[in-house]
């Protein structure tokens, strides 16, 4: 499962990189804003794409609007692990089509159980 | 000759007005005449006019003072304090980054730790179980001093890097300090801003602002207020509810 990364702090994108090896994947990639983010997804075969919202350059639900529709991407499964709060910007994000979100800080376990979620629901 | 109270009146509004203008251009000695040819007319009412006046030129010299200090803050100590915010940034990123490392190379020796170890103790039931070969024994003693002795190193080195660790925290005590200078500065700003509108604009206006809670549209980053808030969620458990009422 190839996925990729995406925050504007380098600590936060090796904090979840690390917790994804843990958790068994490795083929990890990063990008540290939207608009380095869509040219990777478009040309990189990725499986699964993790965002932070608020970074500079493209923000994370305009890359999210973007990927949902973009043809070959619409159908990637989304999380977005940020620190953004407010109940009307988990809306938004809902109804732009993630498929997980994520409130920082957050535990190693949460990130375990949404990825589950996630897949279990591709799965079946 | 007896003055009218109203020509009597003219007079002294005449004798103040070049009394202050004396008193701003220093002109003490003839200040003084006038005030003792204003007190000689016996108007108390005027001393109690003189001392409004002294007040509102104290007041006017305050404010000039407190322009200079806004020049400070405007002209040093803002572009200070964004040096001050970016040295918090750097540290706190150094101090990240060489937890991380750290913190992975003890994760690298604890797998080399348990897979060895795993080893060990498959060969050593083999023992128990009278697997094991006559020869094969000598081997397996060999294999347990050296492993004893790697575990020592290991150890030796978590330890060490577990120092480490330790020692990146010290960013907490330099970024603290840092941080509170910015504090300062900030109430600071505050203060002055405060002189101005008392001086210049409505405290009234000021006043009834200052209850507001802000809650600003677009993305905040992380909200240091949330007990205040009722538009954002306190944690994931919320999160989740909100997903799962809108259908997740």
């Amino acid at each position: 499962m190839k996925i990729l990364v995406v925050d504007d702090f380098s600590t936060m994108r090796r904090i979840i990189k690390n917790l994804l090896r843990d958790l068994g994947f490795t083929n990890t990639h990063e990008a540290d804003d939207g608009n380095t983010a869509l040219p990777m997804l478009q040309t990189g075969n990725f499986d699964f794409l993790i965002t932070d919202w608020n970074m500079p350059g493209m923000q994370g639900i305009d890359l999210l609007k973007a990927v949902r529709a973009d043809e070959k991407l619409k159908s990637i499964p989304v999380l977005m692990v940020t620190a953004e709060s407010k109940r009307e910007q988990i809306i938004e994000a809902a109804q732009a089509g993630v498929n997980g979100y994520i409130v920082k800080p957050f535990t190693a376990a949460t990130l375990n159980e949404k990825l589950g979620k996630i897949f279990e629901r591709i799965d079946g | 000759m007896k003055l009218s109270d109203k020509e009597q009146l003219q007079q002294t509004i005449e004798l103040t007005r070049a009394l202050l203008s004396d008193l701003e251009n220093e002109e003490i000695q003839s200040a003084q005449d006038k005030i003792e040819a204003l007190s000689g007319n016996g108007d108390e009412d005027l001393f109690v006019e003189i001392g409004k006046l002294t007040r509102r030129l104290h007041e006017a010299l305050n404010s000039f003072r407190l322009d200079t200090r806004i020049t400070d803050i405007a002209a040093s100590e803002i572009p200070d304090a964004k040096d001050r915010l970016n040295y918090v940034i750097e540290r706190t990123e150094e101090a990240a980054n060489k937890t991380m490392d750290k913190v992975e190379h003890c994760n690298q020796l604890a797998d080399v730790i348990a897979k060895d170890s795993q080893e060990l103790l498959s060969e050593w039931q083999k023992l128990y179980r009278r697997e094991l070969a006559p020869g094969d024994f000598r081997k397996l003693c060999k294999r347990i001093e050296s492993h004893l002795e790697k575990n020592k190193n290991s150890a030796e080195k978590l330890n060490s890097e577990l120092s480490d660790v330790l020692l990146a925290q010290d960013y907490q005590d330099l970024t603290g300090q840092v941080i509170r200078q910015v504090i300062t500065l900030v109430h600071d700003v505050e203060e002055s801003m405060v002189n101005v509108i008392k001086m210049f604009g409505s405290i009234d206006r000021y006043q009834a602002a200052k209850g507001k809670i802000l809650q600003p549209k677009g993305s905040e980053g992380p909200i240091v207020n949330k007990d205040k808030r009722n538009d954002v969620v306190s944690g994931q458990d919320e999160v989740d509810d909100l997903l799962s009422s809108l259908g997740f």
